[in-house]
């Protein structure tokens, strides 16, 4: 199936992509790397009658940095990010995040701020944003905006953003050198949208833990954060803690799950676990 | 604002003027349009590879691109990969490997090995892997693709091969 007639229009600034949606109301959408918005207008899952492309305002595709965070436009694509165009604030985490979104194809046009718009609960920088405290920017009619990215989504493809708003980037405050952190996502097909994922970052006395790919926002594990802290080698016995504080956590959250997507998600925590002290977790051949 | 518009840009080397309209996508406007049939749509989802291209010497799904956003773009696709005499060495290579059965994807995949050898010269096989699992062969042909993939990383290390680079530039 092929979209539906559309109006395209490619302002320069923020504030004239701001006025170009206001005027569209309902029927007017931004489009950034469009590698999910074509999909959804090719299958009409997604009527759209005019598209807004954010593609160029030039201070949305730039990042800056300094001693404390980094700031990355909305523009900026994953593969900027695999390939360390971009500077990066998470000892590696986001390279490697960005390198196992999607294919080479898509992470070429694909951007952090697009993925963050859209809050597919599996995009992989919804729960990485969260995991490093990061702050999401956004600006609209009433002004600009912010809030830290683990408030962001309120449920799945619902976020904090208004209809005519745009997302302008993404602030991250800089690990400490000697944090450590492991991720795991489960596909069954390499490069397909994840049915599991799990992140930890750990620094000194203090861990965040992140479950993804949910039926809605990430999940913040505060019980198994507190074990992990304690955590300075992967032991045998571990396995029966972690399980305990993350249903203990899942119980918190209020949120279901089936017997399924609790193994699915406790052994990617697991293997996040294991990597963040040290051990990579089994390498399926070819990924 | 919903009726055709002009684009231009350069395909392959020379310039282009084409009416589109504006939810056509890359993919309809080469083939249907132009006439160019090697980059061909398959899943139309972002999900074979079947319709990579490079705008501005970066491989895309032409498929995921509305045309009028490579107004003033670089767009090179697998007819424009050869210097007329001779076809690209990663086009030799898959020939000489024999690394496809039907032939469908291959357009797709040569594609994307050229530009996984510009950013991993020497790669190895998990590399080759990992860069080309947005391409899917039906036929099954991944053994040889990557063995073709292997033989052109030799001959381009052997300079007998223009890069990506060049033919940008050009
Ligand atoms: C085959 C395939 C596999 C994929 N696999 C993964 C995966 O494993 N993990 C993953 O994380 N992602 C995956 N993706 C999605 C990919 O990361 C997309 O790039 C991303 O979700 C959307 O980014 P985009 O820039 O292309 O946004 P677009 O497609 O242009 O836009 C997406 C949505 O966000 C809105 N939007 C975009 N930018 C802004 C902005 N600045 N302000 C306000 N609204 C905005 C649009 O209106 C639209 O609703 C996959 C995509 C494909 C096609
Ligand atoms: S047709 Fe474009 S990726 Fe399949
Ligand atoms: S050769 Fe037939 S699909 Fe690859």
């Amino acid at each position: 199936m092929k979209p539906g007639a559309l109006a395209y229009f490619k302002p320069t600034t923020v504030t004239e992509a701001i006025g170009l949606l206001v005027d569209g109301g309902m029927d007017a959408k931004v489009i950034a790397g469009g590698q999910s918005l074509v999909p959804m207008l090719n299958l009409r899952m997604v009527a759209a009658e005019r598209l807004v492309d954010v593609g160029g305002i030039a201070e949305m595709k730039q990042w800056s940095a300094d001693d404390r965070e980094v700031w990355i436009g909305a523009c900026v694509t994953h593969d900027q990010i695999q390939i360390g165009e971009v500077a990066d604030p998470s000892n590696g985490l986001m390279p490697k995040v960005a390198s196992k979104i999607a294919y080479q194809a898509v992470r070429n046009r694909g951007t952090i701020g697009g993925s963050l718009s859209l809050a597919d609960p599996a995009a992989d920088w919804l729960t990485t944003t969260a995991a490093l405290g990061a702050t999401i920017e956004w600006e609209g009619p009433d002004g600009k905006k912010s809030c830290p990215a683990d408030e962001f989504v309120f449920a799945a493809y619902t976020t904090q953003l208004d209809i005519s708003d745009v997302l302008t980037g993404v602030r991250i405050p800089r690990l400490p050198p000697d944090a450590t952190w492991g991720t795991y996502k489960l596909c069954r097909k390499a490069g397909e949208f994840a049915h599991a994922m799990a992140m930890v970052i750990s620094a000194g006395a203090r861990s965040r833990a992140f479950l993804g790919a949910t039926d809605g926002a990430p999940i913040r594990l505060m019980h198994t954060e507190t074990l992990v802290a304690d955590f300075r080698n992967w032991e045998s016995g571990h396995t029966a803690l972690v399980s305990q504080a993350l249903e203990a956590d899942i119980a918190d959250s209020g949120r279901e799950f089936t017997d399924i997507q609790l193994w699915q998600s406790r052994t990617c925590l697991l293997r996040s676990i294991q990597m963040s002290l040290g051990f990579q977790p089994i390498k399926p051949e070819g990924v | 604002m919903t009726d055709a518009r002009t684009i231009r840009f350069t395909l392959n080397g020379a310039p282009v003027s084409v009416s589109v309209m504006p939810h056509e996508t890359l993919i309809e406007m080469l083939s249907l349009r132009l006439e160019l049939k090697g980059a061909r749509e398959s899943c139309g989802q972002g999900l074979c590879g079947c319709c990579t291209v490079y705008v501005n010497g970066k491989s895309v799904s032409s498929c995921l691109y509305l045309a009028q956003l490579v107004d003033g773009a670089n767009v090179v696709t697998i007819e424009g990969i050869n210097d007329g005499a001779r076809l690209d060495p990663v086009q030799e290579a898959f020939i000489e490997v024999g690394a496809f059965q039907c032939g469908f994807c291959t357009p797709g995949f040569i594609m994307m090995a050229r530009e996984l050898l510009d950013v991993h010269p020497n790669p190895t096989d998990d590399e080759i892997r990992h860069y080309l699992i947005g391409n899917l062969c039906r036929c099954s042909a991944y053994p040889e693709i990557v063995e073709a993939v292997k033989l052109a990383a030799r001959r381009r290390a052997a300079g007998t091969a223009p890069a990506l680079a060049q033919e940008l530039s050009a």
